[in-house]
């Protein structure tokens, strides 16, 4: 009996019922995804942490070291400590690292070390999660630098320092528990102790130390710590707690979680949207229907479940098709895992932790459902008492006469004022409305921001025409020369400034030497917009990107000193300006050309330059891109402008209209009828209602549009400071925010209405009309 | 007088599941003079309302030709006979049918704003006069659920004069009302129609039969019979006399 009633009730919904279905399965299928990525994150990461036995505390240190003093504090800290154990680390610069046809590793942000596997404990593992054990003449190289250089097991790496040179074959991926993350300045080599010796002795690298401690499974780091530093041991450097690396390690594949999380969650939302939509809509025909059940003598109770059962059988088979369809989706994301963290996901723990997807989405639709059968059961227990529905409705206004309309043609003026007679429905069209123009905004902008000219000041470069970029090869020096010469005498070119990167050694906040690339010339000629301060166009003066200008940096201000060795010199500089950078990991420096290069630490040129009025850029690009083997020549790309998001977006709105549609005209039926009746054409009807769906519409784009340029800049600006960013504006151009947005989902939209409304032409008027 | 409206052979067919249909009006043949005031009765199901709403261009007739005012109507496009409907002809329902939002004012106005050119303010003084004219000028800015169905069957008279239509089609006005609202409605009516609008009116009801020019009898599809009474004034007439007439009509037709 339910059955045949909640059958009766989708085959009379059938639409909507669907759309709802649609809906809550996307939502169980990416929450399902989600959690079971999330699952697979604790498994996978409590596993490699079980084989890799990460330390409690790191200490790196460069400098004076002795063992004996180590050894000493920890057997006076047994209670605490478990293990002790020294890792020696041979940094090299990546520029001493060559691979493949003739690149280096320069540039890179890591910083590279060779080390031996531990004995005891901080074990680098393979991709099986087995210790490594390198042989002789290979090496076992950080997943990082595997995927950055695009290497494979076989290929070869030269290490080429001073007096040493020597081929290794890349045996192993190296799976790192402590610095896998890019997040994670270091990256660690794994070689044989033979090969590290022959190293050490020829001073290939610069010694470091971590002096690592493992505890008890109750010992107190925050004690040994401090005991340390006032036991005045070997701290030249900083201290690590080992909570930092399970974080580093968990973050970007956190982050998709909480991405697909989010877009579950507003799926629900859309689907509870529609369930409200769909009371609403079909509310006077339901009350007749429960009318009739109450007649063949169901409870109100039954009743009640008659509608619930509609959901609960909904929500199960969403959750069913959700959760098994998961399991194939979840492969998408799962490939970074997998490199990083463990290759057999196999564990059992998502399986059950994607079971809260469907249960929640579960509850959640049936506690909306019960909710909204509350006002339902109201209703309907008031209806009895018709007159006191009929007293509260006379102490309303009436609002919207018709006289009041001096303009619009009556059956438009019919459309904008349903909006407003009947706000409570068109209010969930207006949300829906506004969540598609946000999703079809914020990628626009932000692809537009991407492409601006302005986009380049946060890539720390000037405004210009064109950038010729020479990198690294053996005629790169030649290249550069011939190159200044062909554009001082092209008279198309307007101006023209070239740069030249190289690799400084300079003081850190600890007072240590560490790497950065510093970009000299002439940075007047194509300014840049700097947070703060200016341009280093002064003798001995440096300009810092805001990530290394920050505290996590050098911890600079505008006006302070910074150390820098060149050609074996120490010379210092005057901080002039902050800029915004998000390339190369945030740290970049721009110094004026007084500070000389280091020519053997050269990264690359390039030179920015301004064609001449009149000229075509693209030809010059061409020209040069031909002429220069070692040259990428760069304008604004041209991305391609489709982006999923527009997609689901056009398609959300297409399907609600359309759903929101039949079911108002479903229930309109009669209205229609009457004003069809009354002399008013299909056409005329059509229009009412398009009048009145386009004006939800142009709200509910200006609302969107509104919350993708503050909110959406908001969330970017947030996303983007992780890259080194302190500030975006998004760029949104106006005549595609404005006017090409809103004309595509106007025509989208009110094709939709019209074709829902041709459903409507019925033959003959007068069966709905008819008593 | 020439004739407002005349039909000829229409039928009526409608689709009953796969392949079965309704065959609902048989060839009938109608003829109203223009001023004439019509009532057609006839059991319930017999097809009255349903060639009221046929010759009335609301339907679509199966076969047959409508004439109104001398021109054939019944291939003309949707479109025209929207514009004739709404210049020429007024409609009044049992269930009276009025727009939901709008006030009982605005109901009746809204016909007469639909064409582009239509003087508002002489709109407004045409309603309020035929608000003051069936004696509920006091509802004019009320919801129409605040209304009783004789004062809401008013609304809906009204609201079918304001175009100042040619002829008046009423399926049942009287249907769901009292015998004193019944009255009034027949009254405003039998006015309407003195000053030169042609009704013609579905009803079982033979008092209000009694009060109209000419009646016809429909039986299964066919109009099977008519009976002249003549114009009813209250002042001349004695409404009994035409009512025991009509009735002992009705008997003898086998009704
Ligand atoms: N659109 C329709 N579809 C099916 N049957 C219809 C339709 N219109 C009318 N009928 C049937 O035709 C018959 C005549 O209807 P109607 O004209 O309303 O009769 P009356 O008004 O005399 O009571 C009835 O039996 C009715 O059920
Ligand atoms: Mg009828």
């Amino acid at each position: 009996m339910f059955l045949k009633m909640i059958k009766n009730d989708f085959s009379r919904k059938k639409i909507i019922t669907l759309t709802v279905f649609v809906f809550i399965t996307m939502a169980v299928l990416l929450g399902a995804s989600a959690t079971n990525i999330v699952a697979n994150l604790v498994q996978s990461m409590s596993e490699l942490q079980k084989h890799a036995v990460p330390a409690d505390i790191t200490q790196m240190h460069a400098g004076e070291y002795n063992q004996g003093e180590i050894d000493q504090f920890t057997e006076k800290h047994r209670e605490h400590i478990e293990m002790q154990e020294t890792m020696f680390l041979l940094t090299l610069d990546g520029r001493n690292i060559h691979f493949g046809n003739n690149q280096t590793m320069a540039g890179t942000v890591q910083d590279i070390s060779f080390v031996v596997q531990n004995k005891k404990f901080d074990f680098i593992l393979d991709l099986n999660n087995e210790k490594l054990d390198v042989k002789e003449g290979f090496v076992a190289v950080p997943i990082y630098f595997m995927e950055q250089y695009d290497l494979n097991v076989g290929d070869t790496i030269r290490v080429k320092s001073g007096e040493y040179e020597k081929l290794f074959v890349i045996s192993d991926y190296a799976r790192d528990f402590e610095m896998n993350s890019s997040l994670t300045s270091s990256k660690r080599f794994v070689i044989n102790q033979k090969d590290y010796n022959e190293m050490l002795a020829t001073e290939a690298g610069e010694l470091e130390y971590l002096i690592e401690f493992k505890l008890h499974e109750n010992g107190d780091a925050q004690a040994v710590q401090t005991a340390y530093i006032e036991a005045g041991l070997p701290a030249n450097g900083p201290t690590v707690g080992g909570k930092i690396f399970l974080l580093f390690n968990a973050m970007s594949d956190a982050a998709v979680g909480m991405v697909i999380i989010l877009i579950s969650i507003l799926l629900i939302i859309i689907a509870s949207l529609c369930i409200r939509l769909t009371f609403l809509a079909t509310m006077e025909e339901d009350l007749r229907e429960i009318g009739v059940m109450k007649a063949i003598g169901l409870s109100r109770k039954d009743i009640k479940n008659v509608y619930l059962n509609k959901y609960r059988i909904m929500s199960v088979a969403a959750g069913i098709i959700g959760y098994l369809f998961s399991f194939v989706l979840v492969n998408l994301f799962n490939g970074n895992m997998r490199l990083y963290l463990s290759s057999d996901l196999s564990g059992n723990l998502k399986y059950l932790l994607s079971l809260l997807a469907p249960l929640f989405v579960y509850f959640m639709i049936v506690m909306y459902t019960r909710k909204i059968l509350k006002r339902i059961d109201k209703i309907s227990a008031v209806e009895a008492l018709r007159s006191d529905i009929l007293k509260h409705e006379k102490s309303r206004k009436y609002s919207f006469p018709l006289l009041k309309n001096k303009f619009l043609p009556v059956h438009i003026y019919m459309g904008f004022r349903d909006v407003g007679k009947r706000s409570k429905l068109y209010m969930l069209l207006f949300l829906i409305y506004v969540v598609c123009t946000f999703i079809i905004i914020l990628p626009l902008n932000m692809y537009n921001t991407m492409n601006s000219p302005e986009f380049s000041t946060y890539m720390g470069i000037g405004k210009s025409d064109m950038r010729i970029d020479l990198r690294r090869t053996d005629t790169i020096t030649e290249d550069f020369k011939k190159l200044q010469e062909e554009l001082i005498n092209d008279s198309e070119i307007e101006k023209y400034a070239a740069y030249i990167t190289s690799s400084y050694k300079v003081k850190n906040a600890e007072g240590s030497w560490d790497y950065m690339n510093i970009e000299t010339g002439d940075f007047s000629v194509f300014p840049l917009h700097y947070l703060e301060g200016r341009a280093p166009v002064g003798e001995g003066e440096i300009a810092l990107s805001y990530a290394n200008a920050s505290k996590d940096g050098l911890n600079k201000k505008v006006g302070k000193e910074v150390i820098v060795e060149v050609g074996g010199t120490e010379k210092s500089l005057t901080v002039s300006g902050i800029y915004q950078d998000i390339t190369n990991g945030g740290k970049t420096a721009k110094a004026h050309p007084s500070l000389g290069i280091n020519e053997e630490a050269i990264l690359w040129y390039i030179v920015s330059l301004d064609v001449a009025g009149g000229a075509d850029i693209r030809e010059k690009m061409g020209y040069y891109q031909n002429t220069y083997d070692s040259a990428q020549v760069n304008d604004i790309e041209e991305y391609t402008k489709q982006t999923l998001g527009n997609i689901i977006a056009v398609i959300i709105a297409v399907l609600i209209t359309a759903l929101f549609l039949k079911m108002l005209l479903s229930k309109d039926m009669s209205q229609i009828a009457i004003i069809k009746s009354l002399g008013l054409t299909s056409q005329n009807v059509k229009h009412q209602y398009m009048a009145g769906t386009l004006l939800v519409l142009v709200f509910g784009i200006i609302f969107g549009v509104l919350a993708s340029n503050y909110l959406g800049e908001f969330l970017v600006s947030m996303a983007m400071s992780t890259m080194g960013a302190a500030k975006i504006e998004l760029v949104s151009i106006a005549w595609q925010t404005w006017l090409l947005c809103p004309i595509a989902l106007m025509l989208v939209v009110g094709y939709t209405v019209s074709v829902c409304c041709k459903v409507t032409e019925t033959d003959d008027l007068s069966v709905v009309l008819r008593s | 007088m020439s004739n407002i409206l005349v039909a000829r052979n229409i039928n009526k067919k409608v689709p009953l599941g796969k392949d079965n249909e309704l065959h609902i009006l048989k060839n009938v043949n109608l003829e109203i003079e223009e001023g004439e005031f019509i009532s057609v009765m006839g059991p319930s199901g017999s097809g009255k309302s349903t060639l009221l709403y046929n010759i009335s261009s609301m339907d679509r007739i199966t076969s047959g030709s409508v004439e109104f005012k001398g021109s054939e109507i019944s291939k003309r496009n949707e479109e025209e006979l929207a514009k004739m409907r709404l210049k020429n002809m007024g409609f009044i329902f049992q269930d009276i049918n009025l727009l939901k939002n709008l006030s009982v004012i605005d109901n009746m106005m809204f016909p007469a704003l639909v064409s582009k050119d239509a003087d508002k303010n002489a709109v407004n003084q045409k309603a309020r006069k035929l608000l003051e004219m069936t004696g509920i000028e006091k509802l004019a800015d009320n919801n129409i659920t605040q209304g009783s169905g004789g004062q809401l069957q008013r609304v809906g008279i009204c609201r079918a004069l304001i175009n100042d239509p040619d002829i008046i089609f009423g399926d049942e006005p009287t249907g769901a009302l009292d015998s004193k609202a019944t009255e009034e409605i027949m009254s405003i009516l039998a006015d309407v129609n003195q000053n030169g609008t042609t009704v013609m009116l579905v009803t079982h009801d033979a008092k209000v039969a009694a009060k109209t020019e000419r009646i016809l009898l429909m039986k299964d599809g066919n109009l099977v019979a008519e009976k002249k009474l003549g114009k009813y004034t209250a002042k001349h007439d004695d409404i009994k006399e035409r009512e025991e007439s009509l009735m002992k009509w009705l008997v003898e037709k086998g009704f």
